[in-house]
């Protein structure tokens, strides 16, 4: 399979994708309904769309093509309105979260989809290990080699995205010490990681036939980078978002990437290099880690600072883009956020110290999921 | 010679006649072995094994006379069906018939559907009206016990096993609150005494729900205190089940409405999931094993040479009812004609329930409960094998149950956590 050409698309234009828990209201584990709420959403009208995932107990939605913050906090909202209420049909819960905190991974089934069992074939238990859920967001570029080196630069902020999105601190019923432990599964992919450092499409070409020929990829689908191209869309999808308990913290997050990409865009505030991959591993683990509180290494000066003290940094840098593309809101939530819990795998851990019942936890998710709590 | 050496020995008496206990740990270890045999080698519930067993006893002449439940023999299965109806009342969200009103139609039009097929099948028979109506009312639920531990077992989890959690607990509902209303129309009918009539079932009704009430308060009050997956917590928890269940009993109230209503009331009057080892432990869990022996003991070969033709024919009538209510109205229930399918196969199994009302009529009219006791008892006798089969089918129908299941691999019992 070719790599295709990279379709034209507006710049910086949106796309959300958020993968989402299905879960039985009795114990609230995971419950393998995605097929009954697929068929329940068939019927409704939604902007984007409603999609299968790997394991029955994932659904995924999708905006369309959005312009700005408001757009895709609309379209989520209507999307996770007819979602919720078909899910009160069913008598199931819906809920965000890069991990469910206590599903036990063996009693997972796979989608019946050849893809997924292909890919389940292939992994073992990692693919059911691999239920995990994340967010996705596109970013519209008006060409392949601007979409590469928007890519590069934008790899300078996974920790910050990291760090503000995470939310999968527990995994099969147990604290990990991790904000996102989610990303611990990513990893395990042999072709996760990062693009390699090219910033022209001819380059990056010449790369994706080289790996071809070897036989171990087939599309860009079988690379599991934290950001990577999405030439059918025109697009470069940031991945290493965990999916967070709200849609407003989802929407906020896809305001945040789009100022940044609009800051790198038109200030070109500092050069990509290969050189700035250096710390980069570090950084991630820092943010996976600690969260907020993680250590930040610059890239280009190699100062030392939090990364709560860069994202603050970042975000007074933004405010000029932000109020470009609407999205002040945006900017506000994230500010509030990183003064606040920071993150949502604060949330979860102060809600399981105060309940001490994960079953619980997960049914409070599913009340700010469905915009129900107070 | 061996009398004198048992002197000897002192043992006495001799021969040596053993108790109730010793039946019983026999019945244990037969019905335990024949269980796992059944689970491992052809793959069914273990219910069917323990069944077995218990049919084996009949079919020894040991069995139940006439479906009297006495002394002991009660006690177990008043508690084991307590524990299952318990468990399966707090599954059932009542917010969801909100939600889903098609659901609350699918459970009134299956249950009706069921209760008119199987009058009108005996009356076809030539059965006397207060015979059918009686029948009817006690043959109409699914069986709570079947159930819910085939779905535990199986691990069963989906679109059918949540619906047909709720529709049984519903048509047990129905299916008692009629059966108190008939019986109470007999008092009117044979002494023509109609205050007793009416206010018999009244006070059932009533002092039910008060206790279950209580029971519901006192669960809550003690789970929100301590880890309900706690061992110590859950025999805890047990003992409350215990303790209302035989408050129930000194006061005649219904031991099958009290455990039923107070898990609903506990799952809808509390947000936090409920969630506790499976039949609260091991405990429950040799009471369930117990309870299947019995009921598969309840039939004698008398009564199913004088019920089985009238009691497969309501049996065909009222599975065709259930299939009908509820694949009709699958689609706008949102589930597939495929799950209704499978949903109206796993509503099928009778057991325990209409047991325990044949028992209640023998101490209530002891000459009625003679008369229909074959019907019952037969369809018991058929269903105790077919009917956890049945589940497991609709429920592997569905896609429901684990794919590649192997027995040897198991997972540890117990747990919805």
């Amino acid at each position: 399979m070719s790599l295709g050409t990279f379709a034209d698309s507006r710049s910086l234009t949106l796309g959300v994708e958020l993968e989402l828990q299905i879960v039985g209201t009795h114990d609230y584990d995971l419950s393998p309904s995605a097929k009954d709420l697929l068929r329940l959403m068939a019927k409704r009208k939604i902007p984007g769309a409603v999609t299968p995932e790997m394991t029955d107990s994932m659904i995924e939605l999708c905006t369309g093509v959005c312009n700005n913050h408001g757009e895709v906090l609309a379209q989520l909202k209507e999307i996770r309105d007819a979602l919720v209420d078909s899910a009160d049909r069913l008598n199931v819960g819906l809920c965000g979260g890069g991990t469910h905190p206590f599903q036990d991974w063996s009693q997972r089934r796979i989608f019946n989809r050849p893809r997924f069992q292909q890919l389940s074939e292939l992994y073992g238990y990692l693919s059911k290990q691999f239920t995990i859920f994340g967010q996705h967001v596109h970013i519209g570029c008006p060409g392949p080699d601007q979409a590469l080196v928007l890519l590069h630069g934008m790899s300078r902020f996974i920790p910050h995205l990291i760090a503000l999105s995470a939310s999968s601190p527990f995994v099969q019923g147990t604290d990990t010490g991790f904000h996102s432990a989610r990303l611990n599964s990513v990893f395990a992919f042999p072709l996760s990681g990062r693009a390699p450092f090219v910033t022209t499409w001819d380059d990056f070409k010449a790369f994706f036939d080289k790996m071809t020929r070897t036989g171990v990829v087939e599309s860009m689908k079988d690379f599991y980078w934290d950001i990577r191209p999405k030439p059918e869309y025109g697009t470069i999808e940031v991945r290493v978002l965990d999916t967070p308990l709200t849609i407003e913290k989802a929407a906020a997050l896809a305001g945040y990437i789009q100022c940044l990409a609009r800051w790198l865009r038109i200030e070109r505030p500092f050069e990509p290099a290969e050189d700035d991959y250096l710390p980069y591993t570090f950084n991630r683990f820092q943010a996976c880690r600690f969260g907020l509180d993680g250590v930040f290494v610059d890239p280009k000066t190699g100062e030392h600072r939090t990364l709560r003290e860069d994202i603050l940094v970042t975000l007074g840098a933004l405010e000029i883009h932000a109020m470009e593309l609407q999205a002040e809101e945006a900017i506000r939530t994230i500010r509030m956020e990183v003064a606040r819990d920071g993150n949502d795998a604060t949330w979860i851990r102060a809600t399981h110290e105060r309940e001490r019942l994960l079953n619980e936890v997960v049914r409070q998710q599913c009340l700010r999921w469905a915009g129900r709590h107070g | 010679m061996l009398a004198e050496m048992a002197g000897y020995l002192q043992i006495d008496p001799w021969p040596p006649a053993p108790d109730l206990l010793f039946w019983g740990a026999l019945m244990l270890v037969g019905g335990g072995l024949l269980g796992e045999a059944v689970f491992r080698r052809l793959g069914l519930p273990r219910i069917v094994g323990y069944s077995a067993a218990g049919m084996a006893v009949a079919l020894a002449g040991q069995g139940l006379d006439a479906g009297r439940l006495a002394g002991g023999v009660r006690l177990v299965v008043d508690l084991a069906l307590a524990l299952l109806l318990f468990e399966l009342g707090s599954r059932v969200n009542l917010r969801w018939l909100r939600a889903n009103p098609a659901l609350l139609w699918t459970s009134a039009a299956e249950s009706l559907a069921s209760f008119v097929a199987i009058f009108v099948a005996l009356r076809w028979l030539g059965q006397p009206v207060n015979v059918a109506l009686t029948l009817a009312t006690m043959l109409v639920a699914a069986s709570a016990a079947v159930v819910g531990r085939v779905a535990s077992e199986l691990r069963s989890a989906g679109q059918v096993t949540e619906r047909m959690i709720v529709l049984t607990a519903l048509n047990t509902l129905y299916a008692v609150l009629l059966h108190k209303l008939v019986t109470g129309w007999l008092h009117l009918d044979e002494a023509g005494n109609w205050i007793q009539g009416i206010t018999q079932p009244v006070y059932t009704f009533v002092g039910s729900v008060a206790l279950a009430i209580a029971l519901a308060k006192l669960v809550a009050w003690v789970a929100r205190r301590l880890e309900l997956r706690d061992e110590n917590s859950v025999l805890l928890l047990l003992g409350l089940v215990v303790l209302a269940l035989t408050t129930a009993q000194l006061f005649n109230l219904s031991t099958l409405l009290v455990p039923l209503m107070a898990g609903v009331m506990l799952r809808n009057t509390t947000e936090r999931p409920w969630v506790w080892p499976r039949h609260f432990g091991t405990a429950g869990g040799v009471l369930v094993l117990m309870l299947f022996v019995i009921v598969g003991a309840a039939w004698s070969v008398e009564a199913v040479m004088l019920g089985a033709g009238a009691a497969a024919l309501v049996l065909a009538a009222r599975a065709a009812a259930k299939a009908l209510a509820v694949v009709g109205l699958a689609r706008w229930s949102g589930i597939e004609t495929r799950q209704g399918l499978a949903l109206a196969l796993a509503l099928t199994p009778i057991s325990g329930t209409a047991l325990v009302l044949l028992a209640d009529l023998h101490r209530s009219h002891p000459d009625f409960a003679l008369g229909i006791a074959p019907i019952v008892l037969s369809a018991i006798a058929f269903m105790e094998l077919l009917g956890p089969i049945a589940v497991q089918w609709g429920l592997r129908l569905a896609g429901e149950t684990q794919p590649r299941h192997r027995p040897a691999a198991a997972p540890a019992p117990g747990g919805t956590v």
